[in-house]
């Protein structure tokens, strides 16, 4: 049994493993909403494009809230963590290394990565830290209609012309490895599973998520290999990525100790 | 003059429908609810191929700002318009049906004056 | 029985027969409104599509001067605030494309028109971005000038636009609020960054004083006569000045205009003569980014016609 407080002092190395955790939540939820936020404008339709931009901001809202909790354990700032790390710093999976690609190509990273995130929310929700379990309640509420929004693409997809479906199929067959590093071993797996702070480790996570998306993507992509995530799959970068964190350094990285 | 009566027909399927579509876009129309309890209004249309994806756009259009209680969702096609002026603002009076209608202000400045009198 | 208080009087306003212009001018002229169904002359029809077209081409347009930002933003509030804006923008383009389109000219071919430069979208969005101060700029100076107009027009005859511009306000007056806060954030900031906003508004101040356009004569503005729109290109460019000038000045910014002075007699600002020709060498499409958001918008679209079709199978939906 484990009490949910954060009052429970933690010993260092409870903390380090915390910190990287809270670190590649809130580092997959600010890279993919910054890729999807790209479509602001010139999504296919005016009225998606409403929809996409929206789901972008929550994703983004979500790491703002994630960097929150975890600048309070590290007694660091939100920002500065957002904005002020190095390439290599960044502690995303490296399915949200690519550009956004084509409609396809981001609806299908769209549906694999909300299917892995619910997976890790519905864990987390059990974290015995509870400013972590709090915030993943609330973001698996929210999460509920990206959901909805991911399959209602994934359908229109996957059941249209055969070029579409190709096209889609393509797409999550080229996604495919990569996706599987949203379950990447964490250094500090058995520290956060020791201390509650993760209840499943991420290969029981990782197991559950396939379990439940091969069903699915089986009749429009066939059977996808057996991939296990890789001790790189958080650290690896590409140019794609560089290019992001080019953009995203541009302004806040002009001038040092500025206010924007 | 024969009354006017409407459904939202005409507008509702977009023009220049494809022969070879079997799928077209549709207007959809939106009423949303402020608060709790208060009236359904309408606040707009959204244009989308299907029942799921409309309430994914009425709620962006009408609801993303969390400014709406409830949203209604309704096929253009399915709204009936009425706007004869014959049925709706018929020209006879028909003032004993509002409050307007009952203006008893000398009335009653002439009843009070006559019970005023009496009482002395 | 004293029954004379009682009758309410009819309404006056004129009511007009199908067909019969006249009596429609006489109504749109005199406050009346208009919905989608009703019969309306095909010249005010007309003129009221082209209006809204326009409008609803300028958001969409407006768009793409500060998308590429919402990728540099530099924090996780601005990066918030700034997509929620620009999505705000797309939002604007569809509630006005969907008038547009009830008034009898389909989406695609809206869209199509724009990208062939057969129809205009306002001069501000044909001018390139250069730094995070545009952002600021725009977010407040453009939108202000812009709602001075919106604001007018809440009053329009055609019902459809009117209560449309209700909703548009509502929204950029949270655009304009989140565009004062960045400028005063870097007018309290470092050197570099209050001349990075003088720099900013030396560029824009040109195509803000030409965005309402040139006087008009009344008597000639039919948008005007019936009522679409409800005040004239002057009216609304001595609104903004008159609200707006006083909060530049205050920041300690130089307005790029020594002959911008109010005029305590007339009480009107007098002003250098905006450049009318280029104003309309811009919106005819020759700005210094016109054919490459243009361009932009071009590719965009060819690129996502294959999501149209596959969802709505034909190729004439957008």
């Amino acid at each position: 049994m484990t009490v949910a407080t954060d009052e429970i002092p933690l010993d260092q190395p409870a903390r380090d493993a915390l910190a990287e955790l809270l670190l590649t939540v809130a580092d997959d939820e600010f890279v993919i909403g910054f890729w999807d936020s790209e479509w602001t404008g010139i999504a296919p339709m005016l009225e998606e494009d409403v929809a996409t931009s929206s789901i972008a901001q929550d994703e983004i809202g979500h790491a703002r809230a994630l960097y929150e909790v975890l600048a309070t354990l590290t007694d660091d700032d939100a920002d500065r963590i957002a904005f002020g790390r190095d390439m290599d710093g960044y502690r995303h999976a490296a399915m949200l290394n690519h550009a956004r690609g084509d409609w396809a190509f981001s609806v299908a990273r769209r549906w694999l990565y909300e299917t892995a995130d619910a997976v890790r929310l519905t864990a987390l929700a059990r974290s015995t830290h509870e400013p972590l379990a709090q915030l993943a309640g609330k973001m698996r509420r929210e999460e509920t209609y990206h959901r909805m929004h991911a399959d209602a693409w994934l359908r229109r997809l996957a059941d249209g012309p055969p070029d579409v479906q190709a096209r889609f199929a393509e797409s999550l067959a080229a996604l495919w490895p990569d996706a599987q590093e949203v379950f990447a071993p964490l250094a500090g797996d058995e520290e956060l599973q020791r201390h509650g702070l993760l209840p499943e480790p991420m290969r029981a996570l990782h197991a559950t998520w396939q379990a439940e998306v091969r069903p699915v993507l089986a009749p429009i992509v066939g059977d996808l290999p057996t991939i296990a995530p890789t001790t790189d799959g958080r650290t690896r970068r590409t140019g794609d990525f560089r290019w992001l964190h080019g953009q995203f350094t541009l302004v806040s990285g002009s001038e040092v100790g500025a206010t924007w | 003059m024969v009354a006017v009566v409407r459904s939202g027909q005409s507008r509702s399927t977009l023009h220049d429908m494809s022969s070879h579509g079997e799928r077209v876009e549709r207007v959809w129309e939106v009423f949303r609810q402020e608060d709790e309890g208060d009236p359904m209004i309408h606040s707009g249309n959204v244009n989308a191929p299907d029942e799921e994806l409309a309430i994914h756009y009425a709620r962006e259009f009408y609801g993303r700002r969390g400014e709406s209680h409830r949203l209604w969702i309704v096929p253009r096609e399915s709204v009936l318009e009425l706007d004869d002026p014959d049925l709706l603002k018929p020209p006879l009076d028909r003032s004993h049906k509002k409050p307007g209608g009952y203006i008893i202000k000398h009335k009653l400045e002439a009843a009070k004056a006559r019970a005023g009198e009496g009482s002395t | 029985m004293d029954d004379a208080d009682t009758i309410q009087p009819l309404n006056s306003r004129p009511r007009y027969a199908p067909g019969d212009s006249d009596a429609f001018y006489a109504h749109v002229g005199s406050g009346g409104k208009v919905e989608a169904d009703d019969w309306m002359p095909d010249e005010y029809r007309a003129a009221v599509l082209k209006f809204v077209e326009m409008h609803a081409n300028s958001e969409l347009m407006g768009v793409l001067p500060e998308r590429d930002w919402i990728m540099r933003a530099p924090n996780l509030r601005r990066k918030l605030a700034l997509t929620s804006k620009i999505q705000d923008e797309v939002g604007h383009a569809q509630l006005l494309y969907r008038v547009a389109e009830d008034l009898g000219k389909p989406r695609v071919q809206m869209l199509q028109d724009l990208l062939d430069g057969k129809t205009k979208f306002h001069n501000v969005f044909h001018y390139p971005t250069k730094s995070w101060a545009d952002v600021g700029i725009i977010a407040w100076l453009v939108d202000a000038a812009a709602i001075v107009s919106q604001q007018a027009l809440r009053d329009s005859s055609y019902a459809p636009y009117a209560r449309t511009m209700k909703k548009i306000c509502w929204e950029e007056s949270v655009h304009i609020m989140h565009g004062r806060d960045v400028v005063l954030t870097l007018m309290n900031g470092t050197a570099i960054q209050r001349a990075m906003v003088q720099e900013a508004l030396d560029r824009w101040w040109g195509p803000l004083m030409q965005m309402h356009g040139p006087p008009t004569d009344p008597a000639k503005d039919k948008d005007l006569h019936w009522g679409i729109k409800a005040k004239n290109n002057e009216q609304l460019r001595q609104e903004f000045l008159s609200i707006y000038v006083p909060r530049i000045r205050e920041l300690g910014l130089t307005i790029p205009d020594a002959a911008l002075a109010h005029d305590d007699v007339s009480g009107r600002w007098q002003y250098t003569e905006p450049d009318w020709a280029e104003l309309k060498s811009v919106v005819t499409g020759h700005g210094p980014a016109s054919q490459e958001r243009l361009d932009f918008r071009r590719d965009n679209f060819a690129e996502t016609q294959w999501v149209r079709d596959a969802l709505l199978g034909t190729a004439t939906a957008a």
